[in-house]
């Protein structure tokens, strides 16, 4: 009798434990609906007569191999779809999942929510090296051009990470001095980016500010299987993970006293961000909010078990990638980072404030 | 010592005496500290006044200083560059290195998370978003306001929304720290896109001087700005001092401090009100100087650990003396000059890793 008077009776925990596997089944369905409406979205061209529902159903016969005959207005609508529409969507999905899973990770490893996938000084050394390859013209690589400032950011953004595996074998590797070496790091590149920012001429300036803002225009099936692959790969490694994930996030002591070899466990984690977020980030620029939002989100709404937070974050952050990158299209001139933190911080802000304790997180 | 029997109690005296004066030594190194980041931050002042555009020595500088508060007749020029350009720009290198210092400690100690810095609830957003609005719109928040005046003003108004909408929160809902910490990044990012929505719409020459604000610099100090700063500066500080057993309590957790009788809540919230005025008074004049907030208090807690009655002179003490002697080598770098914060990042990223690295005990658990 006493148990249930704090509803802790038999059929409330059941109740309650249903409750909590609909939450998670409604997010991932919103976010799933989500991801295709945006993707018929953006895929909607300027033609006249295809509607939504036309373009869904030249998706699924491109799809199904059924071709329009040549130069019929449904032939133009597809090859607009397929060569501009898609790849700038799948960009935004794969970005998206990556960023967001590599937020988890970092969040749930380094104990921190403050953490993100550019918390170790990636972010700041892939821009370092675009803003090289923008400002000064140098390549770290034999590739020039528009590839040139990819293969730099590429490049740059080893560097940190590399330096943290480096040093991270030299000292005792708490999260704290872990994360306070990334941001050693990055305010070291940060500054050498700030150098060359406020030494160039104005118009550089203007354009290697750009990249740093992040923006997916110009994204091509040429760079898309790079990114594909990476996150594919990486993701399937995190969600192998996410169990040890759970222990990490309890602390490190508990942590190893649950068998879990911390030191290696955390080194294997950087690498796999750092390649993951590398990956992405040398194509598309810094783009924020994802990797430590979305998360977040995803936590206040279905608890902080990383086996659901992981997957079902890299769904959140690829819709509000994508929804954010729709918006942008809108207005050709703001670049889709500003317009997702314009429109995702208010959302965020009112989950913290609609999150009740009954939801779970460990906050 | 004592033999094996009947040498128990001989012992623990011992043992006792030993705690107590190895507490006390310990106590002492670390006055030893705050006096020796005190003496350095004092010869910078004196060092940075020989170095500018102006050719003069640091030892004719310094006899400047010295016969102009003296009252002591001197040329003209000189006097104008010592007294009204450097001295100001050298006090305001000191009280910003020292205020966002220990901003930064009490940020940390609050929310016990090494990453919190003065800035993470947004008031660089803020007061950045406050600049813009003047420099690429020209809008001015406060009427009747024109000039200079006008981005000191509205980027002060602004970087105080982020914290009142913190507070208004936590008034009415029972935040938890991380809950405080999240609400921050939620303000942070809407206040600096709307500003990105301004950067990247405006052309690249105001974009460029907006860009060079957020990058914060000594060089526009004036001894208008000198007193506001002072007084908030050494207010604050002190207030925060004098309570730092109670800021101790709270690095023990929230359930802690309510079993030693202190309102854990009452006191993150006021003590972030305390920090974000201190911080937003010395922002507003000279753009958003990073690194020092977050870095400064770590470096002081490897020194002397987290114990708040040495941590804050310590932190105060390490940020002005940084601070300072980064501006000098601003001013050494060139004609234009570099913005202070990129030296200060420049210089002090790779000293932080090497402390990192070399430092035996992690401060931090």
């Amino acid at each position: 009798m006493e148990y249930e008077e704090e509803g802790l009776t038999r059929d409330g925990l059941k109740e309650e434990y249903h409750h909590a596997i609909a939450r998670k089944i409604i997010l991932l369905t919103v976010c799933v609906l989500g991801i295709v409406l945006f993707v018929g979205l953006l895929s909607l061209s300027n033609y006249e007569g295809v509607g939504l529902k036309e373009t869904y159903e030249i998706i699924w016969n491109h799809i199904l191999g059924n071709e329009y005959p040549s130069k019929s207005l449904f032939w133009w609508a597809d090859r607009y779809i397929w060569n501009t529409a898609f790849p700038h969507a799948l960009a935004a999905i794969i970005a998206g999942a990556a960023l967001a899973i590599c937020g988890t990770m970092m969040q749930s490893m380094m104990v921190n929510p403050l953490a993100d996938p550019y918390s170790t000084g990636i972010s700041s050394g892939a821009c370092f090296g675009a803003i090289c390859a923008i400002v000064v013209g140098v390549s770290f690589s034999s590739v020039t051009g528009e590839m040139g400032i990819v293969t730099n950011a590429f490049i740059g953004a080893m560097v940190p990470a590399l330096l943290i595996v480096f040093l991270a074998q030299r000292i005792h590797m708490t999260p704290a001095t872990l994360i306070l070496l990334g941001t050693a790091i990055s305010y070291f590149f940060n500054s050498m980016i700030t150098y060359l920012m406020v030494t160039t001429d104005a118009d550089t300036l203007q354009s290697a500010y750009m990249w740093q803002v992040g923006s997916l225009d110009g994204m091509s099936w040429d760079s898309l299987p790079i990114m594909a692959v990476v996150t594919v790969i990486g993701s399937a490694i995190v969600m192998l993970l996410s169990s040890k994930l759970n222990v990490m996030s309890l602390g490190e002591n508990s942590a190893i006293s649950l068998g879990v070899d911390v030191e290696r466990f955390r080194l294997l984690c950087l690498v796999l961000m750092a390649v993951m977020t590398a990956a992405i980030v040398s194509f598309t620029g810094i783009i924020g909010f994802i990797g430590l939002v979305a998360p977040h989100m995803v936590r206040l709404v279905i608890g902080s078990d990383n086996r659901f937070v992981a997957p079902i974050s890299m769904a959140a952050g690829a819709l509000l990638l994508l929804a954010a990158d729709y918006i942008a299209f809108q207005f050709s001139d703001i670049p889709v980072g500003v317009v997702m933190s314009v429109i995702g911080s208010p959302v965020f802000f009112l989950i913290i404030l609609w999150q009740t304790r009954k939801a779970g997180a460990i906050y | 010592m004592a033999d094996e029997k009947g040498g128990g109690d001989i012992l623990i005296e011992d043992t006792r005496d030993g705690f107590r004066d190895e507490y006390r030594s310990m106590n002492r190194r670390k006055a030893m500290f705050i006096l020796a980041f005190l003496l350095l931050a004092a010869g910078a002042f004196f060092l940075t006044l020989g170095f500018g555009i102006y050719d003069i020595g640091v030892t004719d500088a310094v006899g400047v200083f010295f016969d102009h508060l003296l009252g002591n007749p001197i040329d003209p020029k000189d006097d104008y560059y010592v007294w009204d350009v450097r001295v100001p720009r050298a006090i305001g290198a000191l009280l910003i290195g020292a205020g966002l210092s220990v901003a930064g400690a009490i940020m940390q100690n609050d929310f016990k998370n090494p990453l919190a810095e003065p800035y993470t609830m947004g008031i660089s957003s803020g007061a950045f978003l406050g600049a813009t609005l003047n420099i690429i719109l020209g809008i001015s928040i406060v009427p009747f306001i024109s000039g200079t005046a006008t981005t000191v003003v509205n980027s002060f108004i602004c970087s105080l929304i982020p914290t009142a909408i913190i507070v208004l929160v936590a008034k009415y809902r029972n935040l938890t720290p991380t809950a405080m910490i999240l609400t921050g990044i939620a303000v942070m990012f809407l206040f600096s896109s709307i500003t990105q929505i301004m950067m990247v719409t405006a052309p690249s020459e105001t974009m460029a001087d907006a860009y060079e604000w957020r990058v914060g610099s000594l060089s526009s100090m004036q001894w208008e700005y000198i007193p506001v700063m002072l007084i908030v500066t050494v207010l604050i500080t002190a207030v925060l001092w004098f309570s730092s057993s109670k800021l101790n309590v709270m690095y023990a957790g929230d359930r802690a401090a309510q079993t030693f009788g202190e309102n854990a809540r009452g006191i993150r919230v006021s003590t972030l009100v305390l920090v974000s005025v201190m911080t937003a008074v010395l922002i507003c004049f000279t753009g958003t100087i990073g690194f020092i907030g977050l870095v400064g208090p770590h470096v002081a807690r490897i020194f002397v650990g987290s114990d708040n009655r040495y941590l804050i002179p310590t932190s105060a003490a390490f940020g002005a003396a940084f601070v300072i002697l980064a501006d000098t080598l601003a001013k050494v770098s060139g004609p234009n000059g570099l913005p202070v914060g990129v030296i200060c990042s420049m210089i002090g990223g790779p000293l932080f890793i090497w402390i990192l690295v070399r430092q035996r005990k992690s401060a931090w658990i």
